[in-house]
């Protein structure tokens, strides 16, 4: 009997433990800090100096609240992000993604549609850069709002272009063919040892180019994968014909194997080993901290000969913040988010990252004067010929399906025409809500 | 007496019940249940954020018609049939070296076994750069030897044979299990065989193999199931800069795993990803049983 009594006492117990324990894991996250305040966890995919940033933000916007306190958690996992956002109830309230990824999580269910924040604060999105806008909305709603835009120009090598004898950037296409020409060498036994255009992402390059071509990858209606359009085509023939056909697809990726890492010194734009890439607005943060040396500038994609009125087009992407559909402070996660997002946490935001404000009203700031040559990436966000990728459900296969389609051409397995028809095909089983 | 000793069994039994229960709590909840909850999401279309919604077997025909399923399919399949008796060969031929009385013995058998000990990711990345065309020292090493050096992560052709490579390194275990199984050949064996006037191949053939088969069958089994599932080394060398989902050019390195985890986790199919879990159980199934109904053939049991 008093062993029975022993037992039950243990189990008890142990039951009490394991709930007190569960109780206190779910109370972790969403609740009220002790000053009384709301407490809104922030969830940040970004690291290190960006992180550290973002932190001085967040202190800032803390110290001018009374009501809400907002904790950031710098969390560069996307797997944990969606895993937090799958429980009924969510370990963060408010957290970043980028913009084509919208269309999909608010197919699912994940977002929480913020329209009737933005009518009730009066939050003027009609400043937002238009491309970015349209990627923060699916099926007529806004589910996300942008913190930061992406655009990407061509950078190149002054003295690369001095020693070739260039003395102006191309600004056609044709230019840019007999530039690559020049600014290419090989040695005696045919290896190349510096090549005129490199690809920093294979993706992004390829869409920038097939856009200032003047395809688009997601049909005139904006929602619906177009990888055979025929300027896609001629966009990644270009590439084919310039550097894969000319220099052999082995050798190419023989040298571009021997890269050392995007963005460090050993990076090929920074050592010289690739003379021009189409690349975004974070190079001039980060050249002159990495090879203050590099002597660089940076010209408008160039466009073809025939189509002048697709001068300055350029692919932009969007880093944006969103409210998780299972947040416990909706409200109170909207109100940083209005914050962060308003002229002067973003102009801190952008400043301090190298990115580009999302706000029109904030590209001729002085704010970003002090950083070389960022002006040219700033004012082509005014051009009317600023695309982004469709923010749909298909989006993450698709830029998947393309990734992989690109790269059978660079290693010349397969024709342009080829690549793209086989992503059409596949295509057509993507989800369509 | 009876009604007495009936309490006792059944109090022994409840006790034997409660000190197993947090094995089979946990066996229930994480095991079965998981398992059985991913059959009905196989006949469901699910995105882990919305309710499932039932497809029927909508998910099994859509992997007929799907290209990358198949490919994904016909690459593992190609590492298995490659591997795993590759693997075997080297394990065996290495333990029957490592097996022979000479100086320093342990330090070999340690060498051997000393790529297993190290991590799968560290492993990986190192063997990106030695596999790197530029300045990896394989294709160095191939140079000197005035032979084709490839593009081992570039080329599709050379994707799976780079898998294999980085696969095969750790085969030091197999190898170990193999020693173990060698030293416990009883010596007579080979003495009445030597003095039956069997050569070196005919006492390995006539003495070690049958001797060592039961553990070739365990090994076989584990590996072909290893391969049939493998997922760390191709996905770790087919990592392209920005941590997307890549499976190297052509997708020549993408496996079943590696297929399954990108709908499950990158394109959130998981009712899709569920169907393939099924359908990769049931292959490594009938692999299994039809590789222990043909072992009859040709395991020593002992008995005969």
């Amino acid at each position: 009997m008093k062993a029975r009594h022993h037992l039950r006492t243990i189990v008890t117990s142990a039951v009490a433990i394991s709930l007190g324990l569960t109780t206190a894991a779910c109370g972790s996250s969403g609740g009220n800090s002790s000053s009384g305040r709301a407490r809104v966890t922030f969830s940040y995919l970004w690291t290190g100096n960006e992180a550290k940033a973002l932190e001085g933000i967040i202190a800032e916007f803390n110290k001018s609240q009374d009501k809400i306190t907002v904790v950031g958690v710098s969390s560069p996992d996307f797997q944990k992000q969606l895993a937090s956002m799958s429980a009924a109830k969510g370990t963060f309230d408010i957290s970043d993604n980028f913009g084509n990824g919208v269309g999909s999580w608010a197919s699912k269910g994940i977002l929480t549609p913020l329209d009737s924040y933005i009518q009730a604060d009066h939050v003027d999105t009609g400043d937002f850069v238009p491309a970015a806008m349209n990627q923060m909305k699916y099926k007529g709603h806004t589910y996300s709002l942008p913190i930061a835009v992406h655009d990407f120009e061509l950078l190149y090598n002054k003295t690369e272009f001095a020693a070739a004898g260039i003395s102006a950037p191309p600004t056609t296409m044709e230019d840019l063919a007999t530039d690559i020409a020049k600014l290419t060498k090989v040695d005696a036994s045919g290896n190349i040892t510096q090549l005129g255009l490199g690809n920093p992402d294979t993706g992004t390059t390829m869409t920038t180019l097939g856009y200032a071509f003047g395809g688009t990858w997601d049909g005139p209606d904006g929602a619906t994968p177009s990888p055979d359009n025929p300027a896609n085509i001629a966009a990644v023939e270009f590439y084919r014909q310039n550097i894969i056909d000319k220099y052999g697809a082995a050798k190419v990726a023989k040298f571009t194997a021997g890269w050392g890492q995007y963005m460090s010194a050993q990076d090929p734009f920074y050592t010289g080993k690739v003379a021009m890439i189409i690349d975004g607005e974070w190079q001039p943060v980060s050249i002159p901290t990495t090879n203050p040396s590099l002597q660089w500038a940076v010209a408008n994609i160039p466009y073809p000969a025939a189509k002048p009125n697709l001068a300055g087009t350029t692919q932009l992407t969007a880093s944006t913040l969103f409210i998780p559909t299972n947040a416990a402070h909706k409200a109170e996660a909207f109100e940083f988010m209005k914050y962060l997002t308003g002229a002067a946490g973003m102009a801190a935001f952008t400043k301090a990252l190298g990115n580009l404000p999302a706000r029109t009203s904030l590209l001729d700031s002085n704010t970003y004067a002090s950083i070389p040559q960022f002006s040219m990436w700033l004012q082509n966000l005014k051009n009317p010929n600023v695309h982004a990728l469709a923010s749909q459900p298909y989006s993450q296969q698709y830029s998947s399906d393309l990734a992989t389609a690109f790269k059978s051409v660079l290693d010349g397995s397969k024709t342009p025409q080829d690549a793209m028809a086989s992503v059409a095909a596949g295509a057509k089983q993507y989800p369509s809500s | 007496m009876v009604k007495r000793q009936h309490a006792v069994r059944r109090r022994q039994s409840l006790r034997g019940l409660a000190f197993a229960s947090p094995y089979l709590v946990g066996f229930a909840i994480f095991i079965a249940w998981p398992v059985a909850a991913s059959a009905w999401y196989s006949l469901t279309d699910f995105n882990l954020f919305q309710p499932p919604h039932f497809v029927g077997l909508g998910n099994y025909r859509h992997m007929l018609h799907d290209k990358v399923f198949w490919k994904s399919l016909t690459n593992t399949v190609y590492l298995t049939v490659v591997g795993v008796p590759l693997g075997l060969a080297l394990s065996l031929i290495g333990a029957l070296i490592l097996n022979h009385p000479v100086r320093g013995q342990p330090l070999y058998r340690a060498l051997v076994y000393l790529p297993t000990i190290v991590p799968v990711v560290v492993s990986g990345y190192l063997w990106r750069w030695l596999m790197n065309p530029q300045y990896g020292y394989i294709d160095e090493l191939l140079r000197l030897l005035h032979l084709p050096q490839p593009l081992w992560l570039d080329d599709p052709a050379w994707g799976k044979p780079a898998v294999l490579l980085v696969t095969l390194w750790t085969v030091g275990g197999m190898t170990v299990i193999f020693l173990a199984a060698l030293r416990n050949v009883p010596k007579e064996l080979y003495e009445a065989a030597a003095m039956d006037g069997a050569g070196p191949i005919a006492r390995f053939w006539h003495v070690t193999w049958p001797m060592i088969s039961p553990v070739t069958l365990f090994q076989v089994i584990v590996s072909t199931i290893a391969y049939l599932q493998v997922f760390t080394q191709p996905y770790l060398l087919a990592q392209t800069r920005l941590n997307t989902s890549s499976a190297g050019p052509e997708n020549s390195m993408l496996s079943y795993s590696m297929y399954l985890f990108q709908n499950a986790f990158v394109y959130l199919k998981m009712g899709y990803a569920s169907a393939m879990a099924w359908v990769l159980f049931l292959v490594t199934m009938a692999v299994t049983v039809s590789i222990l109904l043909n072992a009859k053939r040709w395991v020593h049991d002992g008995s005969r």
